[in-house]
């Protein structure tokens, strides 16, 4: 079988897989060992029965001939029978029996066709049915594992992965590895089992009519090959079009009001034109390429049955094969041709699989940058003190560090603002206390604990955040309010709703807390899914909370309410904010101001209006807020032309 | 050839309502191919008689010269042993009756070989014979392979036709169908039901057409032959149909099954894919896979059960077929051991073989015609779904005598205006309005009122439902929509930028526009400075949908646009999410210089827009409450002045207390309407 491989694996030119995976792959199959072994069994039992069939319909047409000779010759002396019927192959003892009862052959052979009918169909379904039960729990622990993996594996993994790739890994390249293992591995056995056989009872037989056909084989093993070597890349260069057609479509769906304002559609139009004779003629090509595979293979599979017609026939009427063999022959002769087209289809499939076993590995085999350590504690109930000592971070694979040297502390129910342009390092900051990412220097206290020597999950358990874009999950508002504690009653999340001022609109819904949110939560508004974030974090009750005080995308009297909401929340709790409002600033017991990593400043807002440009500068830049008086600026600073 | 149905019994299907009109209008597309479908049907006679002559030649070859060969080789090794024995008074044995070639007469197209012959006269006949049957073998190969190219040659024209119909129709259908439906939606419905509709008429329709033709033109062949013989050798074949049909009925019912639970799946893994961070910041991981587990083994079940019923299918018929091989073989050997007729004819070796022949090649067709089935219907109600977005009604359609419209010289007259979606709920109520060239008019008003609708009247995304909107005095609905929409320039709220470079994305509001006046253009909307920024400069080529941009740098190409369209008529939809305080200033800057001395609809908020603005419409729930400028509505104490005080009293305890803390702060004015945090 590995030569097998190593002949097909063009097949697969994008990449040459590692055929190392997909036997791990495999291996899982360890995990349902009853029912592989049942199926292999049962593939070797129906196999066999199928096997048999050929010779039963000798059996049969034997039996007819025999039977009419042995009548024929009824009235000759015996001399001239035994003569005769050893012309016909019949020993002495044969023709006497066949004499009395010409029909106990025949129904004999009839009796043992239908039980072999019966054992092929049974254990056929039964290699199948076992075989895909098999690739099923497979897959299941397949999907299981890659989900636990995805879901520990830590923010700097899913910074450098997108949702999308994860997901056609989860699912796509599980699939063909199911496939494999389910239906393709059992074939590629099956397949090997009934040509051994079919070939060994060829030879049996009749060696010389096997010498006549056996070259033929070579020529259709080389067709197949072919065949997974030319249509691979061409369908490759089919989706590649297809995709480029439905880019198109797309956009023009997407972009149909601009499409319509500019009034471009000829333009559009000739574009889809042009994409779509692309495609239609790659399309055409494959079309060839299949249209013609098939029958030419059987024309290949024929001349072979054409073959043993000729020199089969000259056999017979030599007298040294009977017709029953020769319908024999060539019904293996089937049984030969079958499982090659199988082991092409096979090979294909198989560097397939080899390849989306590959990348299932490489999420399962992703080391995590951030896990609990051996011997971690939990976290005791947090008081709410904070200190970064020294702290410096730097992304993964990027050699410049976003936090340099940044030390501070929090003390219980301070709020601390944390301001600085874009790419200063501020949601590094954030992002470094829940331990969503490691420092890379220094180190992060909360109540004096180094947060890399308490458990994760005691440690996030206590830290509320609300972050800018909101995901909410399937289900019913309810249980979003209630995902970091689900086991909150009723009270508590009316409560915390109430709170977040969520709980008027979730009121007005006729299903209230019950009311579905769809995927994403597409059904709620910005507003509405922002406060139900904020309701999230409040029902933890933390003692240290993380917030983006942003809002986006929604109205005036909405960002009123939202931005009460959040002003209760930090009531009582050591918050560090991204500060967007000057409101939040002017009430912050400290204020962290970040410059390209570093600590730039810190102290109160009066302090800091006295002792640092930048917070003056940052902070003007806030306050600022008439555009047009900004325009104006503007106009100074780089004079228009 | 394998896995085949397997993977059909797999898909979606779905019933279509009205086949007979549809597939009368599909093939109508058909029409410009009709001497390729004659040749296809051609093509597929021909490859159904090579199908049906196979076997006949193989059974002939047995009746003519292998058992005429063996018996008379018998009657003579008999012959010869009596001859040995030395009694001459005995009679010679005949060859028998029954084994021997009477029974085939006029059926040996390759010549009889009379009894008594030189085995090479037997070897001669059959190697004619064997010749002929490579004949036959090289022609179906041929027939099969050219029927399958043509049929697709033709399928995929159809295609493309039907796929460039579907496109162009999309572009004339409003604004307010897209409203209607997502264009998610409409994106997967045409390609899904394109897709469909690809497999049934090229693969799907041929093997399905020349498989039956197969089936019925081999039955027809053995009732001929004998019919008593035939009908027995028939009796598996409805019940491989029932099989078939029952079978796969079971499995594609338990797959739809399996399509619900992998969507849940799917769906859970893509949630808490995009949504790790936060299972991570609430340490929900482990509750997530257990409940993962949940719908991963629900969805496991629901295909080990699917898969019991496509696991059985194939093995069923393949037992069938044995069962058939021995009622042929049992039956005709039976009658040939008794010597008897059956149905008027004699029973030969060679037409049991035959027989054996015509019921294995039944087999495959009855199980592809039952599988296939259910897929050529559900193409069917692809191409219904296809004819019925063709068949959407346009309710903007031009005028057959519309002329171009004239330069715009920007003055614009709502008369009376009414608009709705549904009928008897109007969006717009009796809206008059006169701008005159060059002015600016904010549109203000809550989500919902009507804003984004009175602006779509302008370029024709809408029509009125009443009163008529003019421009210079023209009624929009008397011009050419193109004229008319070139000379309207457009600023979205959500810009939609190509998969294009940047350069070209700018270009888009005028082709002929050269670099030149592209660069000018990203100049004046305030776009260049970041353009430089971006990897390739504006060669950068933009993701999808513009990812990779803020949403403000967005905005700024998308007055850079409209710039370079340098529209007279200007509408500008202002973005209300909130950008950075420096990109904040750039739009605003970028915008004052845009709007100056074009006939501007902005629907505003930013205040300064709506204090630069000439007139100030109030709409709420479709009506014109208040207009004026800015300084008169405050002054009005109404609807405005309500709204610009919710805002107005926050930016002032943010003035007092700053103004407190610094002389640095200049309170001069408030802030924009909608909040524009840095």
């Amino acid at each position: 079988m590995t030569q097998n491989v190593r002949g097909g694996a063009p097949a697969g030119k994008r990449e040459r897989p590692s055929f190392k995976t997909l036997g791990r792959a495999v291996g899982y199959l360890g995990h349902y060992r009853n029912i592989t072994i049942l199926a292999y069994a049962a593939l070797l039992l129906s196999t066999s029965a199928q096997l048999m069939v050929p010779q039963m319909v000798q059996n049969i047409l034997d039996a007819i001939t025999h039977g009419l000779v042995a009548q024929q010759l009824a009235g000759a002396p015996a001399d001239a029978q035994v003569a005769a019927a050893a012309k016909v192959g019949m020993s002495p003892e044969q023709f006497q029996q066949t004499l009395a009862n010409p029909y106990t052959a025949l129904y004999w052979a009839l009796g043992l066709i239908l039980m072999f009918a019966v054992i092929r169909g049974l254990f056929a379904f039964a290699q199948s049915y076992m075989s895909e039960k098999a690739g099923q729990g497979v897959a299941f622990d397949f999907r299981n594992e890659l989900f636990a993996k995805i879901q520990r594996l830590s923010f700097s993994y899913h910074d450098r992965n997108r949702t999308g790739q994860l997901m056609v890994r989860a699912t796509d390249d599980v699939e063909k590895v199911r496939l494999f293992i389910g239906q393709g591995l059992l074939m590629a056995v099956q397949a090997l089992v009934l040509l051994t056989g079919a070939l060994i009872m060829l030879l049996l037989t009749n060696v010389q009519l096997t010498l006549v056909v056996l070259p033929i084989l070579p020529l259709a093993v080389v067709m197949f090959m072919g065949f997974g070597m030319i249509t691979q890349p061409l369908f490759i260069k089919v989706q590649v079009k297809l995709s480029a057609l439905n880019t198109v479509l797309q956009e023009n769906l997407a972009g149909i009001k601009v499409i319509k304002a500019f009034a471009t559609e000829p333009r559009e139009q000739k574009r889809f034109d042009n994409s779509a004779e692309v495609l239609m003629r790659q399309q055409i090509q494959v079309q060839l390429i299949f249209s013609f595979l098939f029958p030419v293979i059987f024309l290949i599979a024929n001349l072979g049955q054409a073959a043993v017609l000729y020199f089969g026939g000259q056999q017979i009427i030599n007298s040294t094969l009977t017709i029953g063999e020769w319908q024999k022959f060539s019904l293996y002769l089937l049984l030969v041709f079958f499982p090659l087209g199988q082991l092409g289809f096979i090979i294909t499939q198989m560097s397939q699989a080899a390849a989306s076993a590959n990348r299932v590995y490489e999420i399962l085999d992703a080391p995590n940058e951030v896990t609990d350590k051996p011997g971690a504690t939990p976290l005791p109930e947090i008081k709410g003190a904070v200190q970064f000592e020294n702290v410096s971070f730097r992304y993964f694979g990027s050699s410049e560090p976003v936090l340099n040297g940044v030390s501070f502390a929090a003390h219980p129910g301070q709020t601390l603002a944390i301001l600085g342009a874009t790419g200063s390092g501020k949601s590094s900051v954030i992002n470094l206390i829940p331990r969503f990412y490691d420092v890379t220097g220094g180190k992060v206290l909360v109540d004096g604990h180094d947060v890399r020597d308490v458990t994760l999950d005691s440690l996030r358990r206590q830290i509320g955040i609300v972050l800018q874009e909101t995901n909410l999950f399937t289900g019913s508002i309810r249980d979003n309010i209630a995902f970091g504690r689900p086991d909150a009653s009723d009270e508590e999340v009316v409560a915390a709703a109430k709170s977040a001022a969520a709980h008027d609109f979730i009121e007005s819904f006729p299903d209230g807390y019950e009311t579905p949110v769809g995927e994403r939560g597409a059904t709620l508004s910005g507003g509405q899914k922002q406060r139900i974030a904020i309701a999230r974090a409040l029902l933890l009750n933390p003692r240290i909370l993380i917030l983006d005080d942003s809002t986006s995308s929604v109205d005036v009297q909405t960002e009123v309410v939202i931005q009460q909401a959040l002003d209760r929340l930090m009531a009582g709790r050591t918050s560090f904010v991204i500060a967007q409002r000057i409101s939040t600033v002017l009430s912050a017991d400290n204020i962290i101001v970040l410059d390209k990593g570093r600590v730039a400043a810190q102290g109160t807002h009066l302090e800091l209006m006295e002792s640092s440009e930048i917070y003056a500068e940052i902070y003007r830049s806030q306050l600022v807020e008439d555009p047009v008086a900004a325009a104006e600026e503007d106009a100074q600073a780089e004079p228009v032309r | 050839m394998m896995g085949g149905p397997r993977g059909m019994l797999e898909q979606e299907t779905s019933k279509p309502r009205s086949t007979g009109q549809t597939v009368r209008r599909l093939a109508g597309y058909f029409k410009p191919y009709w001497l390729v479908l004659i040749g296809v049907l051609a093509l597929m006679i021909l490859n159904a008689w090579t199908q049906v002559l196979t076997p006949e030649l193989t059974g002939q070859s047995v009746d003519c010269y292998l058992t005429p060969a063996l018996t008379s080789q018998a009657a003579s090794a008999a012959n010869a042993a009596l001859g040995d024995a030395a009694q001459p008074a005995g009679q010679p044995i005949q060859a028998s009756a029954q084994l021997a070639a009477p029974a085939a007469a006029g059926r040996c197209w390759f010549g009889e070989v009379p009894a008594g012959s030189a085995p090479s006269d037997y070897i001669a006949g059959l190697g004619r014979l064997v010749l002929g049957l490579l004949a036959v073998f090289v022609i179906g190969a041929a027939t099969g392979g050219l029927m399958f190219y043509m049929m697709g040659w033709a399928g995929q024209h159809v295609l493309r036709k039907l796929q460039t119909d579907v496109f162009d129709h999309l572009h004339e259908l409003s604004l307010g169908y897209y409203g209607r439906h997502e264009s998610g939606d409409l994106m997967s419905r045409i390609t899904n039901d394109t897709s469909t509709i690809q497999q049934a008429i090229g693969f799907t329709l041929v093997q399905v057409l020349s498989g039956g033709l197969i089936v019925v033109w081999i039955a027809w062949t053995m009732l001929s032959i004998n019919w008593v013989y035939g009908l027995l050798s028939l009796l598996v074949v409805p019940l491989m149909a029932i099989v078939t049909v029952w079978f796969s009925t079971r499995a594609r019912r338990e797959f739809r099954r399996t399509r619900k639970e992998i969507g849940n799946v799917n769906a859970e893994l893509e949630e808490s894919i995009s949504g790790v961070r936060e299972a991570q910041a609430f340490a929900r991981e482990d509750a997530n896979i257990q409940s993962f587990r949940q719908s991963n083994a629900a969805n496991r079940d629901a295909n080990v059960r699917a898969v019991a019923y496509t696991a059985a299918l194939a093995p069923a018929l393949e037992a069938l077929g044995y069962v058939a091989i021995a009622i042929v073989a049992g039956v005709g050997g039976v009658l040939m051991l008794q010597g008897q007729t059956l149905g008027g004819t004699v029973v030969t070796l060679g037409l049991i073989i035959t027989f054996i022949g015509f019921v294995q090649r039944f087999n495959q067709p009855i199980a592809q015609i039952a599988v296939m089935w259910a897929n050529i219907q559900s193409a069917i109600a692809g191409a219904e779904r296809i004819f019925d977005l063709l068949d959407e009604p346009l309710d903007i359609a031009e005028r057959f005598d519309a002329k171009p419209m004239p330069s715009i010289q920007g003055h614009v007259v709502f008369r009376h205006v009414t608009a709705e979606y549904k009928k008897g709920e109007p969006v717009l109520k009796d809206i008059e309005l006169e701008a005159q060239p060059g002015q600016t008019i904010a549109i203000v008003g809550p989500t919902g009122a009507g804003k984004t609708t009175m602006v779509n009247l302008l370029p024709r995304f809408y029509d009125v439902t009443g009163g008529s909107v003019e421009i210079d005095g023209i009624d929009v609905r008397n011009v050419t929509l193109a004229s008319l929409r070139t000379q309207i320039g457009v600023v979205l709220q959500d810009t939609f930028l190509f998969s294009d470079t940047v350069m070209n994305n700018i270009r888009y509001g005028r082709p002929d526009a050269d670099d030149e006046e592209v660069v000018a253009a990203a100049k004046l909307a305030r776009a260049d400075g970041f353009i430089a920024k971006l990897k390739d400069g504006y060669d950068t080529v933009l993701g999808e949908r513009g990812a990779g941009l803020s949403q403000g740098q967005r905005q700024l190409l998308a007055i850079a646009r409209a710039a370079i369209a340098d529209p007279q008529l200007l509408i500008l939809d202002e973005a209300t999410s909130s950008v950075d305080t420096r990109t904040e200033r750039q739009i605003q800057a970028a915008l004052d210089q845009l709007l100056a001395g074009r006939t501007s609809f902005v629907i505003a908020h930013r205040l300064s827009t709506i204090r630069n603005a000439d007139q100030v419409l109030v709409l709420v729930k479709g009506e014109i409450v208040e207009r004026g400028t800015h300084e008169e509505l405050l002054a009005r104490e109404g609807f405005y002045y309500d709204l610009y005080m919710s805002q107005f009293k926050r930016q002032e305890q943010v003035l007092q207390v700053s103004s407190q803390a610094s002389s640095v702060a200049r309170p001069n004015g408030a802030g924009p309407l909608a909040a524009q945090p840095a």
